[in-house]
């Protein structure tokens, strides 16, 4: 999202977002779908649970020696043939691809999916370079056409209705187009399918990292993950140090849940794994292969409040179920990763003052943390935010005296007695059937979007001081 | 310019600073994966029907399509039957001693347009180039299989000499061939399998790519709507050998 767009206070964004009925059908239909996908791959996978708390203890076990394990993946991609950069920063990781993509002369690149990428703002840094990128994954390369970003992590164009998608290939491919997803998917196909016999230079990002054997995992539905890694002269991968798994075993349990989670399929259609440049009798695969290791904010987190982020699989389960998400959709949240898990890593790569409200975009039911494959403990990590926010005075102020007062309240008994009266006779203009529904000056914020109750004629405590069988 | 050094250097740190949050193991690996790998391949080879039976429902359950023949010289007449089906004639395939069968010559005889991967490394890069266009433009490709998973319907294909990635890639369809010494019933079982091909076992294949392959090339990023052949093969068939093809 450009900054202009993130200047508009995060409440404007989600109060427009509830207001496009399109959208509002579409993030129903679609998040409802994968809901049910997902619901219907675990039932049918018994071993699903204990893997979930498998996959949870490996990405642990991970973390706790994560150094030996990039040093081991390190040595390996080297062995292999491949070279492996160090980026602290997204502007270190761009210009480290633009100065591969300078040295090679590449003109087009070709990329499939990769929110690393996304991340980084690469595709701005390499038009600026001269080189041009194209995205390949269809949803990716519908919102690159409209000049978008992807609005949820696996399914990055459900904002767009096919008739949105034909106007959009008429208009920029220059021929028409009608609004059917099969004929509109075959016209994608014949003019991405150039691009990748053109293209000089592919950019994937990389689901998994087996240090034990130098191998970059894509796990991907259309191929284009396959085509990139395979036809072009050179191969730039980019990833998140938290990416990378000791084994084949450990990466095995994590393809056993991550599309399951995903998409409720059993295996996503191409799960590739590559391991360096092309071998000696090749045919395909790329002379060079460049593996990113990427920071960006994560390492500070190893031992930071966020370490638990760093397990994230990047499945999207709990956009889906998440009732904010649903209501708004990915691009109101202002930043690359959208929904529950998307505020904890906003918080991580751009620094907690950017999710000083984003943090308050949960009702923290916890429906995120049991749709997780690997139980990341999201709202815990939600609420450390929201105080940490309070304990920097980032808060806007009338929120923070409103709760300092209710603080003080709350730790005097005598106090709270008192305040309790003086409300109930206080509350009587703007009690409503029941509710308080409008409240005036400052306290209008919190009556803006819900109801109060009011105080109750007799409170619990002073019932508790005088009903006898209250106490039996 | 950060340096490896720097860069391990603050991970390092980290780790050394930070209390684990509990006790945790990674999975624990095969210690002697070549042992163990051939005990799951003598294993296997008992109950391979039961095996090839999941693995078709799970294939079909992908929208593969599955055939069965009694021995390998009857592969040509089903591959001329899918190519003639849709209405086309050019077929690219593997190599013959990666494939395990010579099948060009009874594929050429039924009127098909083959063309042969090399078993060695081409002789430039025009003559690369001119491979991935025939590659490009074939209506078919015929391959072997290093894995067929049960639990999944997955065919695993290694690349390496005459094994090319395309092969499976590129054409509108992908058939492959395979016989009962590629079945496996688990991603478990892969992993074993992999680790022994990394260490001490032998693998399949030289190549630098591994591809786990269930189904067609799928998407549903237009109104969820579920399309076939986005990018890769938009048919994907399974032959099943009963004569295991190397003899």
């Amino acid at each position: 999202m450009s900054d202009a767009e993130l200047a508009t206070p995060f409440r404007q964004r989600a109060g427009g977002a509830m207001k496009d009925a399109f959208l509002q059908e579409a993030l129903t239909i679609a998040t409802t779908k994968f809901i049910g996908l997902r619901r219907e791959a675990f039932a049918s996978f018994p071993e699903g649970e204990a893997l979930r708390d498998q996959a949870r203890a490996i990405k642990e076990a991970t973390l706790q020696r994560l150094d030996q394990h990039l040093e081991t993946l390190i040595s390996n991609v080297e062995r292999l043939g491949g070279h492996v950069h160090y980026a602290e920063t997204s502007a270190e990781a761009r210009s480290i691809i633009v100065d591969i993509a300078k040295r090679t002369g590449a003109r087009l690149a070709v990329k499939s999916k990769s929110m690393a990428t996304e991340e980084i703002h690469l595709n701005e840094a390499l038009e600026a370079a001269g080189v041009t990128p194209v995205e390949t994954d269809l949803g990716e390369y519908i919102i690159q056409l409209a000049h978008e970003r992807p609005s949820h992590i696996i399914a990055p164009a459900i904002h767009k209705t096919k008739g949105q998608v034909a106007e959009l290939f008429t208009r920029e491919l220059k021929r028409p187009a009608e609004p059917d997803p099969e004929a509109l998917t075959l016209i994608a196909r014949g003019e991405l399918r150039e691009k990748f016999l053109q293209a000089d230079l592919g950019i994937s990002g990389a689901n998994f990292a087996v240090a034990e054997t130098g191998t970059v995992v894509l796990v991907t539905n259309e191929g284009n993950g396959r085509m990139v890694t395979s036809l072009p002269r050179v191969h730039v991968a980019v990833m998140g140090v938290e990416k990378v798994v000791p084994s084949f075993t450990d990466l095995m349990v994590f393809l056993a849940i991550l599309a399951k989670s995903a998409t409720g399929q059993k295996l996503s259609v191409y799960t590739s794994m590559v391991q360096g440049p092309r071998r000696a009798g090749e045919l395909e695969g790329p002379d060079e292969f460049h593996l990113v290791l990427l920071d960006g904010g994560r390492i500070a987190q190893i031992d930071g409040p966020l370490r638990e982020a760093l397990s994230c699989l990047r499945c999207g389960a709990c956009l889906n179920v998440c009732p904010v998400y649903r209501q708004i959709g990915g691009h109101a949240y202002g930043y690359t990763y959208p929904g529950p898990i998307g505020i904890l890593l906003t918080a991580m790569l751009e620094g907690t003052p950017a999710v000083r409200d984003l943090a308050h975009a949960s009702s923290l039911c916890g429906a995120c943390a049991d749709a997780c494959p690997v139980r990341i403990d999201i709202p815990r990590m939600l609420i450390e935010l929201r105080r940490e926010v309070d304990d920097r005075k980032i808060a806007p102020w009338p929120e923070r005296v409103a709760f300092k007062l209710l603080a003080g309240l709350l730790r005097r008994p005598w106090l709270y007695r008192l305040a309790a009266r003086a409300g109930r006779i206080a509350q009587k203009p703007f009690t409503r059937g029941g509710r308080i529904g409008r409240l005036p000056l400052v306290f209008g914020e919190w009556t803006r979007t819900r109801d109060l109750p009011p105080v109750a004629p007799r409170t619990f405590q002073e019932r508790w001081a005088t009903d006898r069988d209250l106490r039996a | 310019m950060t340096t490896r050094a720097e860069f391990l250097d603050r991970i390092r740190a980290q780790v050394r600073r930070a209390p684990g949050r509990f006790q945790a193991a990674s999975a624990r690996r095969p210690r002697h994966a070549a042992a163990e790998a051939e005990a799951i391949r003598r294993e296997l080879a008992e109950r391979w029907p039961e095996t090839l039976e999941a693995f078709r429902r799970e294939f079909e359950g992908v929208a593969g399509v599955f055939h069965r023949v009694a021995s390998v010289d009857m592969v040509p007449a089903v591959v001329d039957g899918i190519v003639r089906e849709r209405q086309a004639r050019e077929l690219v395939t593997w190599h013959p001693t990666a494939l395990g069968a010579d099948l060009a010559p009874a594929l050429g005889a039924r009127g098909l347009d083959v063309h042969s991967m090399p078993a060695a490394e081409p002789a430039g890069s025009a003559e690369r180039e001119r491979l991935r266009t025939i590659a490009a433009r074939a209506d078919l490709g015929l391959t072997g299989v290093d894995l067929a998973i049960a639990e999944t319907g997955t065919l695993v294909l290694v690349s390496g000499v005459g094994r090319p990635r395309s092969t499976s890639l590129l054409p509108p369809c992908h058939v492959a061939v395979f016989d009962r010494t590629a079945l496996v019933e688990s991603l478990r079982q892969v992993g074993v399998l992999l680790e022994a091909w990394h260490g001490d076992g032998r693998a399949p294949a030289g190549g630098a790519s591994i591809n786990f392959i269930t189904g067609p090339s799928r998407t549903a990023d237009i109104e969820l709507t579920l399309t076939r052949g986005v990018h890769g093969p938009k048919e994907v068939h399974a032959i099943f050998v009963e004569q295991p093809i190397r003899g």
